[in-house]
Parts: structure tokens; sequence; C-alpha cells
């Protein structure tokens, strides 16, 4: 299945991008998606600890399930006001 | 994504923000108080120079955690309008990055309601602000938003 994801603040500057597809196998989670993207880019890994991630713009627990087409975003911490 | 009353002001802007008309424009003839809140940008942070900020935001996701704020204070407090707008983009010294304002029939309620959704906004909206320094920028420092534990019993993925 093909899902989008988003990067947002300095995780986007690591990534070196804001947004991707992503394919991945049926019953993929969210950490599973996050382990892939880290794949290719390795000095994602040190962000996990301080990422929240977001499925279909609300708050998601890591070991949620993915569907095809979800928008997963991964947000560091929030910085508004 | 949450209900929000029909003459509240739920936006993100890259424009500078109309604070008068957004406190006017909020206040009924039964309200007896209008609490605001003008966040604006400083000339420093830790200590060093700021030159100016940027802002960027989820910005869909950002407008539906701002109108579920809005939801809430309708829950919790006697209110009867609230405004919430953020800017985005570059914004210098002393302008506004986020104005909240909230109208009710007497004070408490707004002044509370007012303070509860700045509280929030900078805990759980997807904004982020960059800093820019004379010697290079950072992205600010901010608060990691509550996420939902597990979604079963089974042990997560290890760090």
């Amino acid at each position: 299945m093909l899902v989008k994801v988003l990067y947002f603040g300095r995780l986007k500057e690591v990534s070196g991008a804001p947004e991707e597809s992503v394919e991945l196998c049926d019953g993929a989670r969210i950490e599973d998606l996050f382990t892939q993207c880290a794949l290719s880019r390795p000095e994602l890994r040190k962000f996990r600890s301080s990422l929240v991630a977001a499925r279909n713009r609300e708050f998601a627990a890591w070991d949620t399930p993915l569907d095809p087409g979800d928008e997963i975003g991964f947000l560091p911490p929030v910085s508004g006001g | 994504m949450a209900n929000t009353h029909a003459n509240d002001r739920i936006e993100l802007t890259r424009e500078v923000i109309p604070k008068a008309a957004l406190a006017r424009d909020i206040r009924g003839n039964e309200d007896g108080a209008v609490a605001t809140f003008d966040g604006c940008v400083r000339n420093h942070s830790h200590g060093r120079a700021t030159l100016h900020l940027e802002y960027e935001a989820y910005e869909s996701m950002a407008l539906s955690k701002m109108r579920e704020i809005a939801h809430e204070l309708h829950s919790h407090y006697a209110i009867n309008r609230v405004a919430i707008v953020h800017r985005l983009g570059r914004l210098e010294i002393g302008e506004t990055s986020v104005f909240i304002a909230v109208s009710s029939a007497h004070r408490a309620a707004a002044f509370d309601a007012c303070r509860h959704a700045i509280d929030t906004l900078k805990k759980t909206v997807p904004i982020w602000k960059k800093e820019y320094f004379a010697d290079g920028a950072v992205w600010a420092d901010g608060e990691l938003p509550p996420a939902p534990g597990q979604t079963r019993g089974t042990k997560p993925a290890s760090n």
C-alpha cells in the first residue's frame, strides 16, 4: 500500500524533502513506516524519541496500523505562539 | 473536526493580523468583556539577539487543532465567541504572531478561556518557529504534544 509522509520543522531539513510517498506491506504500522523512511536517511533515527506522529491530521500512537492513502506527519516538538 | 460556533474566527494567515478588527468583530451586545492575547516577536532568545522569525505549520492539522481549542473553550467556559489567528512566514521584531480574543458576558470567563487557549495552542497545534540570529538560525525548542499511547497491548518497537 502507498501512504503519504509529511516532514516538518527541523525534520524537513533532515529528510531533504517536505513530503514523499512510501510503499509499505499490508499490516504495517506507523513505527514500521518511520523505520523504512530512516533506512535511506539514518540521521532521522536520532529524532525518533522526540517526535510525535499524526495520522490523517490526528495525533496517533506509533503502533497504529496504516491504511492505503493515509497521510502521516512526523512532527517535532511544536513551537507556535 | 470539532465544530465551531458560526461567529468564531479560526485562521492561519501570511498577512499582518487585523487585531483591532478581530477584537471588535467578536464582541456582541450581550458581551460585557473581550479578553485578548497578543503574542509578539521579541528581540532576544536565550540571551541572543533575534533578527527575525519564520513560522511554518502543518496547515490543515493546525486549523483542525485550533478549532478543537475553540470548541473546548465553548464547552468549558461561559463565553460567546472566540478568535484564534496565527501568522505564518517571516515575522519581524514586534509583529504579532498569534492573536486570541474571547468575548463573554463577564470578565472571568473571558480571561480564563483566553489563557487556556494560548496555553493549549502552544502544546498541541502543529506550528514551528525558526529563530534567525546574526550568526545563524535554529528551530525553537518546543513542546512535544501529548500523543495517544499504544493502540493495543503489544510492546511498541524500541527507539
